[in-house]
């Protein structure tokens, strides 16, 4: 592990530096989430394994009534095949999905993938460690001694993960924002008073985002209140007090969106990690 | 990079959307069906447009972009990394001969852990001559061990020796149960180890105990040659794979006790990449010690034939793990003694 001198930060989010420097954070899944798909993942497997079974016991015994046959010889072969049924359920089903797709039918339906610390691909040797590991795991029983360690763990780890060398994030849906547009717009009055220049800093920027892109889930005087929490300052700088605090934001932001970069003054709380808040010069 | 970095961000997201939609089609298509089914253009393109998003995302973080598009792009960039740095191909670590190879890697591991494979078989055996010794000079101690309800019905059986045989339905019955139960219990043997060791060497000191007080029961109602005859066929191929899987679970647990000069957790991790061959290996001889289990053991072939057999498979089974895969010796990356 590398060590870094900035203290990380307190989050579920891991960080993997990749061959062309880029950093990508995966979110890594927290219990309730892999809770939910293990519940999921037995549900299905189980509901198979039975459904099967059925179909088995029930032609086998059919066939062995056929035949005349009191022993029940075929019924019995057909007992033998649900028990091998209930081991592929127990042993195989978790080591034959993560180890194919990394992830399970469970995992896919929550949005989880297991990767290996790296971010890479898990492959069968990680998938038949981490999966065996889970007898251990579930130790006295319903996963106590796992809980126990995932607590312990800063990336949410059971032992299988941490035997295997695996971790657990949520998928990153690739899906394209709406930008934010100015509505209604900009009035050629409106912004006579604001300057031709607007810089805005990386924590300034994503704060008036967040506030503009929820602005229509919140009532006016709740967006006022937040509004007021950084207009203010804001005015100030740009001696636009004239304006609605809300309004003042979106026309700041759209004004230094539109301005190509927002180099500004770097922000005084201290960006401990350097993902994207680095100056790039 | 100083004409680039006064784009604003809608000239430069009308610019570079096509390449980011065509990726993003590659890699939906990519994690859907596998990186082999695209088309050679198309793997063509991969690299290119994803090295081109990677300076893309460097870009829009650079010039502090809105947070929607840098997120876009990082998950787009993820994506395109997880499908062009996936495994290396499933068979190129095992070489040209991938069957060959595997057949090696099993005796090749167990004699690297031999040490650890000795102390098992010990923690194994050597309750096991207890428990026959101790039920031996009094039956009942193996009640203390298996139920009674068990027991007697199960010393009358092979008191009545294998010339009835068993129905065919029985064996295929006997199959699954082994195969559930046993590979099971091998399986458990080994996950338990990663408790510094301590759950493989319980499991093993148990399971010896018990069979052996129940092979000295069995033995003391005088069907001792008939259960012998039952267990020499398959004994050494399902005993050896519970010490070994044992073994290797002692190995998981030795790695977090006294990791050396690695941390505890690098320490488990290696030890857990050595090991897994091992419990795979095993799990196949189990599987090979239920067939013969179901089908042969209970059989009624002369017991004449089944004892040399059973010696048979105990020495090619011995073979192959000392000598298999030795003259050829690769050297193996992970090798460290």
């Amino acid at each position: 592990m590398r060590a870094s001198e900035a203290v990380p930060p307190l989050d579920t989010l891991v960080e993997i530096e990749t061959p062309e420097h880029i950093v990508f954070r995966h979110r890594i899944a927290g219990p309730t989430r892999r809770l939910l798909a293990l519940l999921l993942d037995l549900l299905i497997c189980y509901a198979v394994v039975i459904a099967v079974a059925l179909v088995v016991l029930v032609v086998t015994a059919a066939g062995s009534i056929s035949v005349g046959d009191e022993v029940g010889g075929f019924f019995k072969a057909g007992l033998g095949l649900t028990l091998i049924l209930l081991f592929l359920a127990q042993w195989g089903y978790f080591f034959v999905f993560e180890g194919l797709t990394g992830r399970t039918p469970g995992k896919r339906v929550l949005a989880l993938r297991v990767l290996t610390v790296h971010g890479r691909p898990i492959g069968f040797g990680a998938a038949a460690l981490r999966n065996l590991v889970r007898a251990a795991d579930s130790l006295p029983s319903a996963y106590v001694l796992g809980a126990l360690v995932m607590s312990l763990s800063p990336r949410f780890q059971r032992l299988g993960d941490l035997v295997a060398g695996t971790i657990v994030v949520v998928d990153q849906e690739v899906k394209v924002a709406r930008p934010v547009v100015l509505s209604p717009p900009a009035h050629p009055q409106e912004v006579e008073g604001l300057p031709e220049h607007v810089t805005l800093d990386a924590d300034e920027r994503a704060a008036i985002e967040l506030f503009l892109r929820r602005q229509d889930t919140l009532g006016p005087a709740r967006a006022d209140e937040l509004a007021r929490m950084i207009a203010p300052q804001l005015a100030a700088r740009y001696q636009a007090a004239a304006y609605s605090p809300a309004r003042l934001l979106a026309l700041l932001y759209d004004r230094a969106s539109h301005a190509g970069r927002n180099e500004g003054p770097v922000s005084s709380r201290n960006r401990a990690h350097s993902g994207g808040g680095a100056s790039w010069r | 990079m100083a004409i680039a970095s006064h784009v604003n961000e809608n000239a430069f997201c009308e610019r570079r959307q096509r390449d980011w939609e065509e990726l993003d089609v590659m890699v939906l298509r990519a994690s859907r069906m596998g990186v082999k089914k695209l088309d050679t253009d198309a793997i063509l393109r991969f690299s290119p447009l994803y090295r081109d998003i990677c300076a893309d995302l460097a870009r829009a973080q650079a010039a502090r972009y809105s947070a929607p598009l840098v997120d876009y792009l990082q998950g787009l960039a993820a994506a395109a990394h997880t499908v062009l740095y996936g495994l290396p191909s499933r068979t190129r670590h095992l070489g040209d001969q991938p069957f060959r190879n595997l057949v090696y890697a099993f005796p090749r591991a167990v004699r690297r852990h031999r040490r650890a494979l000795l102390l098992a078989a010990c923690l194994f055996f050597i309750p096991f001559a207890a428990g026959l010794a101790l039920a031996l000079h009094d039956p009942t101690f193996a009640f203390r061990l298996a139920p009674e309800g068990m027991l007697k019905p199960l010393a009358e059986a092979y008191a009545k020796g294998f010339e009835e045989g068993r129905a065919n339905g029985d064996n295929a019955m006997m199959a699954g149960f082994y195969i559930h139960n046993n590979v099971g219990i091998a399986l458990r043997c080994f996950a338990l180890g990663i408790l510094g060791g301590l759950g493989s060497a319980l499991y093993l000191l148990q399971n010896g105990l018990a069979i052996g007080a129940i092979v000295g029961y069995v033995a003391s109602k005088g069907a001792g040659q008939n259960i012998l005859t039952f267990i020499v066929g398959h004994g050494s191929l399902e005993l050896g794979a519970i010490v070994i899987a044992g073994g290797a679970g002692l190995v998981l647990g030795y790695s977090l006790v006294s990791p050396g000069e690695k941390t505890r957790l690098a320490s488990l991790q290696a030890a857990g990449r050595e090991v897994v061959v091992l419990v795979a290996g095993a799990s196949v001889m189990l599987m090979m010690a239920a067939g013969i289990e179901a089908f042969w053991s209970g059989s009624s072939v002369p017991t004449l034939v089944k004892r040399i057999t059973g010696a048979t498979i105990f020495v090619l089974l011995g073979l192959y793990l000392t000598l298999a895969g030795r003259a050829s010796r690769a050297p193996s990356p992970r090798e460290s003694r």
